[in-house]
């Protein structure tokens, strides 16, 4: 099955994060992919029992190696606004992040638009 | 002084606003309140959950400000989100990396400056537009800051008006020229004088945008002045009680008044204003001097009409002339002008502004501009009140702060909405496709022969971009997980008010900017005389247009 | 049996509900107050002939100009809110009082949170059931939050620009 990944938004204050498995960390690349329905659904049950850490968990397909989530909407949430790079979770860089800036895969299937490459 | 003094009742109801909230958030954090309650209060204040962090939206009524506010805004910026703000086509500025923890303390500071949150969102009664040149342009029949502000304060809270099918704008002209996309909004209000000489205005119901954009028709050519609210309260009442509630898609007002049509629409509302008792909601003559009077008069110096300095500053200083031409818009006085400050830097984002910049702004109001700061729908900002005098030094310091570009209502002063960068109800990113076309129209002496050109651009059919009024107007779609982009032309906000039409299949994200490069060319090509591109187009059609974009396309 | 608060002489308190919310379904007690839906009340309009507190539940999309005529001899007129983003009870409300001159009860049933509370008492509403467990005193405190209001309505505060005028205290 395709790959996920539990995410949601912490409720003091708004932070994207994702589950590790044992926590909830702020980059994507940390985050337990789940290659079957039963331990997401698990996860994800779990997460919603948690309205006073959580809002709106919920899991996201991946694209085949998992190397970055298949929708757009996804991929800026694990980066960051990209009219400033300098902001969210892209400013570490490093290879997981340029992964997810470079990836393939259904959000850009003409491969026409390279996702960022706004600033110099 | 030049800005409606509060009193202390205006400041007490912020200070029991900021109270409430910090009790509903503390409600919701202990888990007294679910999300699905705590959702429907945090948006009345404002606080949407974004992409990445919380977004407060910050009300600017009426898009006017003075230094010390904006000075709180850049401060709110630093010490609370990550070193800028968002000024929106609603004339308010977002904050896009709050914590809902800290949004307590940042409503009380807002408060301290007589600054709030309240119906910035939410299905009420939203912050009500004016004209940025409001006091400043001689074209101005009255001041419409003073019925903004009556509304204002009638709209704050309305007991009967918080709950509406949908969200509910307002906007109000005092002069012919329309600075505020009047018919473009849920009410819109020009006023104007009875063949007697009575102030008062003509009311056009039922524009926007959104899924289904409208141009609001006319339903009264002229109400009296003073029976403002008690009109606006008929108004109100016919659409909660008819207004559709059974899809968001078809809540507004502009539904409801296309469906009824609007001649039996107006009657609804005449016969509901007749019923009335309406002088217990229209304010006394007393009430409307006196907030008249809040408003303070600025000691305007008598000057010529002609500044020297000036003169031979802009002779001196091509970068100063430009500006000049293209950023200032005459006073009605003389020896003054309304400086634009474009925040359209190319390369930067659309609206957006450092804290460094606001500080900046603010230091040139106070200094030079009588205190009064303008957000306009365009996402600029205005010193209104600047003697001729004075130009060169607001110049050299906007210089240095990046605050200088001479692009006012030019190709590269676009408006767009946040897009799929920050919200969370965008298809598509909207900031790159300006930042690309801004960059393609970089050079100023091609952005000046090209002349008057609104691009507008919104990242999903909300349409916070006004891209159906947009010269060329730009609408961000996912295709099947990608990002396309459909062009309409034709639209204006202005007093020659229409609606874009599509002109052709959606184009990927990387062709956008060439293909309002080809619109361009062909416009130049095409153009007769001083046509603007939008006369051009209306005047040919979107054949030459299609053509330039889609001619050499390859076929699906 | 849900908490019924009331306003009454500026005080909210809890009180004992007199009437009975008569289901669709269910058989017209034989005795005490009732409430009814619009359909029911205009079948069984002679109830109010036997002298019995009658009361009337309107649905959002029900005028009240519907009881315009039976309004004197009506105790109760309750309006439901399906949601609490709902707000047409509002005008309701207003309308029963500002135009329809109606000083019996107006009971808000439904969705109904203490978040509303001051829209419901300005609007004209003096007696709520509320649906998140609130208790007078917190309803109370929500419909009082705030020391001034800028509109006349049906709960007849002075607004902002009449607090404001030299003649106010008069």
């Amino acid at each position: 099955m395709t790959l996920q990944v539990l995410t949601a938004n912490r409720l003091d204050t708004g932070d994207v994060v994702f589950w590790s498995g044992q926590a909830w960390v702020e980059q994507f690349a940390d985050a337990e992919r789940f290659d079957a329905p039963e331990p997401g659904d698990a996860a994800l049950a779990t997460a919603k029992a948690q309205p006073t850490l959580l809002v709106d968990p919920y899991l996201i397909d991946l694209v085949a190696d998992g190397s970055a989530p298949v929708s757009f909407r996804e991929r800026i949430r694990a980066l960051g606004p990209t009219d400033h790079m300098e902001l969210g979770k892209q400013a570490m860089g490093g290879e997981a992040i340029a992964a997810i800036q470079h990836a393939h895969g259904a959000a850009r299937s003409t491969g026409r638009l390279s996702l960022i490459r706004r600033k110099p | 002084m030049s800005l409606y003094a509060y009193d202390q009742i205006d400041r007490e109801m912020l200070a029991d606003r900021a109270a409430e909230f910090r009790g509903q958030v503390a409600r919701r954090l202990s888990g007294d309140l679910t999300e699905d309650q705590f959702k429907p209060l945090r948006l009345m204040n404002g606080l949407y959950l974004q992409l990445h962090a919380y977004m407060l939206r910050v009300a600017i009524p009426y898009g006017t400000l003075d230094g010390r506010q904006m000075r709180a805004l850049a401060a709110i910026a630093r010490d609370y989100d990550k070193g800028y703000g968002h000024f929106t086509t609603r004339t308010n500025i977002q904050f896009h990396w709050v914590r809902l923890k800290d949004t307590p303390d940042i409503l009380d500071r807002l408060a301290a400056v007589d600054l709030h949150a309240i119906q910035t969102s939410g299905n009420c009664i939203r912050n009500t537009t004016t004209d940025p040149y409001a006091g400043a342009t001689a074209e101005e029949v009255d001041d419409p800051r003073v019925w903004s502000e009556a509304i204002r304060q009638w709209s704050t809270f309305h007991p009967e008006f918080t709950y509406l099918p949908r969200k509910f704008k307002i906007a109000v002209t005092g002069s012919a020229k329309d600075r505020t996309a009047a018919r473009a909004h849920d009410i819109g209000l020009k006023i104007k004088r009875s063949r007697e000489g009575e102030l008062g205005f003509e009311v056009m119901v039922g524009g926007g945008m959104g899924r289904t954009p409208y141009l609001g028709p006319t339903i009264r050519e002229f109400l009296p002045a003073r029976s403002l609210l008690s009109y606006l309260t008929a108004v109100l009442r016919v659409y909660n009680r008819l207004g559709r509630r059974d899809n968001i898609y078809k809540a507004r007002i502009k539904i409801l008044v296309a469906s009824t049509g609007a001649e039996e629409f107006g009657r609804q509302v005449e016969a509901e204003w007749a019923a009335l008792d309406q002088g217990s909601i229209d304010l006394p003559d007393l009430e409307l001097a006196r907030i008249r009077a809040a408003f303070g008069v600025i000691p305007f110096e008598t000057l010529p009409a002609r500044s020297e300095a000036f003169e031979a500053a802009r002779a001196a200083d091509l970068a100063l002339a430009r500006f000049a031409r293209n950023n200032l818009a005459p006073h009605k006085k003389p020896g003054y002008t309304i400086v634009n400050i474009a925040l359209k830097a190319p390369g930067e984002t659309p609206g957006d502004a450092t804290s460094a910049q606001m500080e900046a702004v603010a230091a040139l109001a106070e200094r030079y501009g009588h205190d009064d700061i303008r957000v306009t729908h365009a996402q600029n900002l205005v010193l209104p009140h600047v003697k001729l005098d004075d130009v060169p030094a607001v110049f050299a310091e906007l210089q240095r702060h990046g605050l200088a570009t001479a692009n006012l209502d030019l190709i590269s002063d676009i408006i767009a909405c946040p897009g799929l960068d920050y919200c969370a109800l965008a298809n598509a990113r909207a900031i790159p496709i300006a930042q690309d076309i801004a960059r393609r129209f970089e050079q100023p002496d091609r952005a000046e022969a090209i002349g008057e050109l609104k691009i507008k651009i919104s990242g999903c059919i909300n349409a916070c971009g006004h891209h159906h009024v947009g010269h060329i107007g730009i609408l961000g779609v996912d295709k099947k997980g990608e990002e396309f982009y459909q062009l309409s032309l034709g639209g204006s906000g202005a007093e020659d008010a229409s609606i874009a039409s599509i002109l052709g299949p959606a184009l990927p994200a990387d062709q956008v900017a060439p293909a309002v490069e080809a619109l361009v060319d062909a416009y130049l090509g095409l153009k007769t005389g001083e046509e603007r591109f939008l006369d051009t187009y209306r005047r040919l059609g979107p054949a030459p247009f299609k053509e330039a974009v889609y001619a050499d396309a390859h076929p699906a | 049996m849900p908490t019924l608060i009331q306003l009454k002489n500026g005080q909210f308190s809890e009180t004992e509900d007199r009437f009975t919310l008569v289901g669709p379904d269910d058989l017209t007690p034989a005795s005490g107050g009732v409430i009814l839906s619009l359909a029911r009340f205009e079948g069984e309009g002679a109830l109010l002939d036997e002298g019995r507190p009658v009361g009337v539940l309107l649905q959002p999309d029900e005028a009240v100009e519907a009881l315009a005529y039976d309004l004197p001899r009506i105790a109760v007129v309750a309006l439901a809110f399906p949601k609490f983003r709902d707000g047409r009870a509002y005008s309701s409300a207003a309308l029963l009082r500002s135009r329809l001159g109606f000083t019996g009860e107006i009971r808000a049933v439904g969705d109904v949170l203490r978040e509303q509370a001051r829209e419901m008492v300005r609007c004209g509403f003096d007696t709520f059931i509320p649906s998140d467990g609130s208790s007078s005193q917190e309803w109370a405190a929500a419909a009082h939050r705030y020391r001034h209001v800028y509109q006349t309505a049906a709960d007849h505060r002075a607004p902002a620009f009449v607090e404001r005028s030299p003649s106010d205290g008069l």
